[in-house]
Formats: structure tokens, C-alpha cells, sequence
């Protein structure tokens, strides 16, 4: 009984390591045509699809509400204003782009 | 050993006998300033067929064969490859001995907008080494990454010749390891003979030029133009000593032997960068 105990302590060990090295990562650009593309990604190469992403507005209002493509990818109509994205990968996980930063 | 130092034995040779010629090899130079990009835009590549030990002496590059970059982002995505001929130009560059044949290559934002791996690939046209009386052709892969999603970096494209990289080029250590496998037609080359140089003038990309002078001074010609094996499944390692740009070339290894009717040595060159720890 101790000996699986210690096993199972030490698949949560490894298991919080993993979480260590996967961190998202996000970059947007502007189409040109009114519309703007995000793409995400993780530092351990892993997919980025299913993960939640949202348009919000300066006041804070979700504008657009989606997930990542099978390519990790997600396009959506361009905001009026000033806007920002948030590439939600989970537990803390985020990571927002504003729209200043987003060029063609 | 074949030491390729055609030019250094004639210039050895007109200033008499004592002097005893750098051994040098050839290296075909695949260049841009940064691989690690924290974000993705414009790039300027520079291509250059020189002895980077040394800063030259450079030779003549004809129009190369083939230009391409194979992109990915994330390891479970599908490799995208980009033909990237168009945006070569031929250069003079300002070589220690006078000009040289040379090309560059203004990317648009559009080829390296995307996070992920880009390996970029250059296939010049044979190049005759008179005092060699024989053709060589290297083979060069140059890999970068935008904003540390990896992706095929691992991956071979496919060369007759090519150095599989087994760490990030793009992401080295000063004092770190760098391995790789050496690849014929996609197999490996058991005992592949492989030379290493330090670009010991690094290259500015705007005045065409290499730095005139070297960072480092070699206490002896083995040191210059390392001579390294590979092991019997073809991989070898390097330790890196210094921060900069390490050129690593596998002799001889593709299955083409002939151009022209002569020898044809068909090379894999690899480059890679390192940083200082700070």
C-alpha cells in the first residue's frame, strides 16, 4: 500500500512538471479585409485547438466568444475601437493581446 | 582528409615557400541576423559562399537552385513549404579579397507572420573548385522559430544531404550541446566526416560585408576548421564555447558524385546560433 501511494505521488509530480513547460502562447494579425486572424500554440508544441478565446471591448464587454480551430486558429470580424484578446488556455493560463498590437 | 583550401594553397603558394596556408573549408552562408523572434514580420536573408573561420577568402555563388522555406506551428501540424525564389536578388558582397558573387533575399511580413519553425533551405548551384578540379554543392538549412511554439524543426525536408538537428538550433546555450544526425537521401550516414567553424566575422547585412576583423585568434589550423565524426548511426555533438553562429558541414554525403563530368562533392551544411547566458 505505501509503494503505491509513493507511485501515485510521483505521477503528480510529473504531471505538475508538464504544466511547467506548457505555456500558451498567442499572436494575431490584421487580414487587411476587415477581419483579424489569432493564432495559438503552446511552448511544448502541443495543439491549441478546443482552447477558448474571446474578444473583449475597452469596458470589458465580450464581443465574440470561440474556441480554436483543429489548426489552432481563429478569425473573426474586427471590432470598432479599441479591443483586446484573450487566448484562454486555463488554470492562469492567458494571455491577452491588445489591438494596438496587432498589425497586418 | 580532403581540406578544401584551393584558393589559401595558391595564395600559400605566390607568397612563398615557409608560409603555411589556414586550413579553411567552404561554407555556404544562410543568414538572417535572428532565429529566436519574439514575433513574426519582415526578414533579410543574406546567402554567401565563404570560409567563415576566416571572413574569406569568398567565392562566387551562381543563381541557386533552389530556395524554400518549410513552416509549422505546433508538432501535430502539417508542414507548410513556400517557395521563395522571387525574392532573390543577386548582390556583390565586399569580400577581404575583393567582390564576390553573392544573394539576398527582403522578406515580406507575410512569409513569417505566423508563429512556429521555418527552415529555410538553399540549394546553390555547384560550385568548381579549380585547385580541386571538382564541383561542390552544399546543401544549407538555416531554421528559426517566431514566438516559441515549435514545430518541424526536428523534422528532415527531404534533401539528398541533410543534417537533422536532435536540439533546437534556434534556442543554444553558450557552453551547451548541439546534436544532430547526419542524413543521406533521408538515411543516416554511419562515420560521416563533418567539419565545424565558428563565423568568426559575422556578417553585416546592409554594407554586404563581413566584419574585417575576427573575434577570435586560433592557436593552430585544427582549431580553425574542427574535423569531427559522426558516430555508427551518423549522429554526432558539439560543445559551444562561444556565442554566435556555428557552422556545421557533413562532406561528401549526398548520393550525387558527378556535375559536368567531374567529382561532385554534395555536402549538408547546418547552421546554428547561440547565446550567452544573462
Amino acid at each position: 500500500m505505501q509503494r503505491s501511494a509513493a507511485f501515485a505521488a510521483a505521477g503528480v509530480l510529473l504531471l505538475a512538471g508538464a504544466a511547467n513547460a506548457h505555456s500558451p502562447i498567442c499572436n494575431c494579425y490584421d487580414n487587411g479585409d476587415g477581419t483579424i486572424t489569432c493564432e495559438g500554440g503552446f511552448s511544448d508544441g502541443s495543439s491549441a485547438e478546443g482552447v477558448p478565446i474571446r474578444v473583449v471591448d475597452a469596458r470589458e464587454r465580450v464581443l465574440v466568444n470561440g474556441q480554436m480551430d483543429a489548426a489552432g486558429t481563429f478569425s473573426f470580424d474586427k471590432p470598432d475601437g479599441d479591443f483586446h484578446v484573450v487566448f484562454d488556455a486555463g488554470q492562469g493560463h492567458a494571455v491577452t493581446i491588445y489591438s494596438a498590437d496587432i498589425e497586418e | 582528409m580532403r581540406l578544401r583550401r584551393g584558393p589559401l594553397r595558391l595564395a600559400a603558394a605566390i607568397l612563398g615557400a615557409g608560409a603555411v596556408a589556414p586550413a579553411a573549408a567552404h561554407f555556404q552562408i544562410l543568414y538572417m541576423p535572428e532565429t529566436a523572434l519574439e514575433s513574426g514580420g519582415a526578414a533579410h536573408v543574406a546567402m554567401l559562399f565563404t570560409h567563415p573561420a576566416h571572413g574569406g577568402p569568398s567565392m562566387d555563388m551562381g543563381p541557386p537552385e533552389e530556395f524554400y522555406v518549410v513552416s509549422q506551428r505546433g508538432e501535430d501540424a502539417e508542414p507548410v513549404r513556400r517557395d521563395l525564389r522571387e525574392h532573390l536578388t543577386p548582390i556583390a558582397w565586399m569580400s577581404q579579397d575583393g567582390k564576390v558573387d553573392a544573394y539576398e533575399a527582403r522578406l515580406p511580413r507575410a512569409v513569417m507572420r505566423s508563429l512556429g519553425d521555418y527552415v529555410f533551405v538553399l540549394v546553390p548551384s555547384p560550385y568548381y573548385e579549380a585547385g580541386e578540379d571538382k564541383y561542390i554543392q552544399q546543401l544549407t538549412k538555416t531554421i528559426a522559430n517566431v514566438g516559441g511554439v515549435p514545430g518541424n524543426w526536428a523534422e528532415p525536408v527531404g534533401l539528398a544531404a541533410e543534417i537533422l538537428p536532435l536540439d533546437k538550433p534556434y534556442a543554444n546555450w553558450t557552453g551547451g550541446l548541439f546534436r544532430g544526425v547526419v542524413l543521406s537521401n533521408g538515411e543516416p550516414v554511419p562515420h560521416a566526416e563533418l567539419e565545424v567553424e565558428y563565423m568568426n566575422h559575422p556578417p553585416d547585412l546592409d554594407a554586404h560585408a563581413l566584419a574585417a576583423e575576427g573575434q577570435i585568434t586560433y592557436p593552430q589550423s585544427s582549431f580553425a576548421t574542427m574535423s569531427i565524426r559522426a558516430n555508427e548511426r551518423g549522429e554526432f555533438a558539439i560543445g559551444l564555447p562561444r556565442a554566435g553562429w556555428w557552422g556545421i558541414c557533413a562532406l561528401g554525403v549526398g548520393p550525387d558524385t558527378e556535375h559536368e563530368g567531374k567529382e561532385l562533392s554534395q555536402d549538408a551544411v547546418l547552421w546554428i546560433q547561440v547565446k550567452d547566458m544573462q
